[in-house]
């Protein structure tokens, strides 16, 4: 790919996940929702039993269209590749505390530009937040942190994460009745599984093609002046805002109105910054953020595979032990745990630093 | 001569950028083109009479000759 056409695809790529995901809360998903990679994880935590929080479980076909798409990208370009061993359990406690910050936040990093694409002021603090942990990241970065190298690995382990998705899509499909589907709540606003599926095999082709990453844009435009990432940001912000706009799903401020919060959301701005400083902090560690892990996990990453599940029993954990937020603010558990997560992830940065020779 | 190096971790392009820039060799950091990876690793873009700096640099991939804009393998590691 030219110059050109490389940042054509990007622009497509970001407003085509921007307009997807407005449409996808029209037909029935949560409000500034259309796509939440911490909270469709969580989701599909919940409809397995591991967590009991009633209101949110739900298989997400997003999420299993993301993985399924970026496989069948990867497979297209020949650029499908095994590979794992890159400190796997570190990446795994990384992934647990990228969700508590998430979860404390209310969202990814996805969702916090939708957002703020639906006037969510809150989520403008969690950028703010989002982009100090990314700053504080590449501290460490240009210091010399190392999650060391991964390596080739049989085909299959770079196969089974997509087989796990599929399995999911089977029982969704064909198993219903095995699955947990909350009544009330945001897990019980879906739209149809088709759509949902189909917006995710989408979106995970595009992101493929074109490494779209919420944490990189920040990261590479810090580090390397390059703008390109930060560009499928700013397209997913735009066609989700005059999306918003049109449809009426604009509000801005802190809370809607007296009456009325922003949809799943908190106004505590010192803890919606934290959590997503951990969040930031944690995905440049990783490498970039949970939508990026999920299409490297479909790509053949072993070491994202395993940064997903980290997350998936992150999210279980918060909802078991009380850490995530609700709309009426964070829990005093959920707090202790984000202040656990920064000590954690700074300790892991630390101690993963070596001199350049 | 300009020369791209592909990492298999960012650590790697920041020792071959530091060890070039001892020798007196300008090297640039930047995100891996897409056309030669679709990982989002950095690389390290450097011009010098021979590729020799590069060779055993620590996790190094792929080692590149680029001539206008276009790039041929001169090592691919595994």
């Amino acid at each position: 790919m030219n110059g050109h056409r490389k940042l054509l695809w990007m622009i497509l790529t970001g407003l085509a996940v921007g307009t997807v995901s407005v449409l996808l809360v029209l037909q029935g998903n949560p409000k500034n929702m259309g796509f939440c990679i911490a909270c469709f994880i969580r989701d599909t935590v919940g409809a397995l039993g591991m967590h009991r929080a009633e209101a949110v479980q739900y298989v997400r076909p997003e999420v299993i269209g993301l993985v399924l798409g970026a496989l069948i990208a990867s497979l297209a370009g020949k650029e499908f590749s095994a590979t794992g061993g890159s400190s796997p359990f570190t990446r795994f406690i990384l992934g647990f505390f990228v969700m508590v910050g998430a979860l404390m936040f209310l969202g990814c990093p996805l969702r916090m530009v939708l957002r703020i694409a639906g006037g969510d002021l809150n989520a403008v603090v969690g950028l703010a937040g989002f982009t100090i942990g990314i700053l504080v990241g590449i501290f460490f970065l240009n210091r010399g942190f190392t999650l060391k190298r991964a390596y080739r690995q049989n085909k299959l382990e770079g196969l089974l994460f997509s087989g796990v998705q599929l399995a999911l899509l089977i029982m969704l499909v064909v198993f219903p009745g095995v699955l947990l589907f909350s009544e009330k709540g945001p897990g019980s606003m879906r739209a149809p599984i088709l759509l949902s599926l189909g917006a995710g095999l989408l979106v995970g082709i595009l992101a493929q093609r074109t490494r779209l990453c919420m944490v990189g844009g920040i990261r590479d435009a810090v580090l390397f002046h390059d703008n390109y990432l930060l560009i499928g940001f700013l397209c997913v912000l735009a066609a989700a805002l005059v999306g918003n706009l049109l449809t009426g799903n604009f509000h801005l401020g802190f809370v809607i109105s007296a009456e009325a919060a922003q949809p799943i959301a908190h106004t505590d701005g010192l803890w919606n910054a934290l959590g997503m400083v951990l969040v930031g902090f944690g995905s440049v560690l990783l490498g970039g953020c949970p939508l990026r892990q999920l299409i490297l996990a479909g790509s053949g990453s072993g070491d994202s595979a395993v940064t997903v599940m980290g997350s998936a029993v992150g999210a279980a954990v918060c909802h078991n032990f009380g850490l995530a937020s609700s709309g009426a603010g964070p829990t005093g558990a959920g707090k202790i745990a984000v202040v656990a997560g920064l000590v954690v992830t700074a300790a892991i940065a630390l101690c993963n630093t070596r001199k350049t020779d | 001569m300009n020369y791209l190096a592909t990492f298999h971790t960012h650590f790697g392009a920041l020792s071959l950028q530091r060890a070039l820039k001892k020798q007196g060799i300008t090297a640039q950091m930047m995100p891996v083109p897409r056309s030669l990876s679709a990982s989002c690793g950095v690389c390290i873009r450097f011009t010098a009479e021979t590729p020799d700096s590069a060779h055993g640099a620590e996790d190094l991939d792929a080692l590149y000759l680029e001539t206008d804009g276009a790039y041929s393998p001169l090592f691919r590691g595994g």
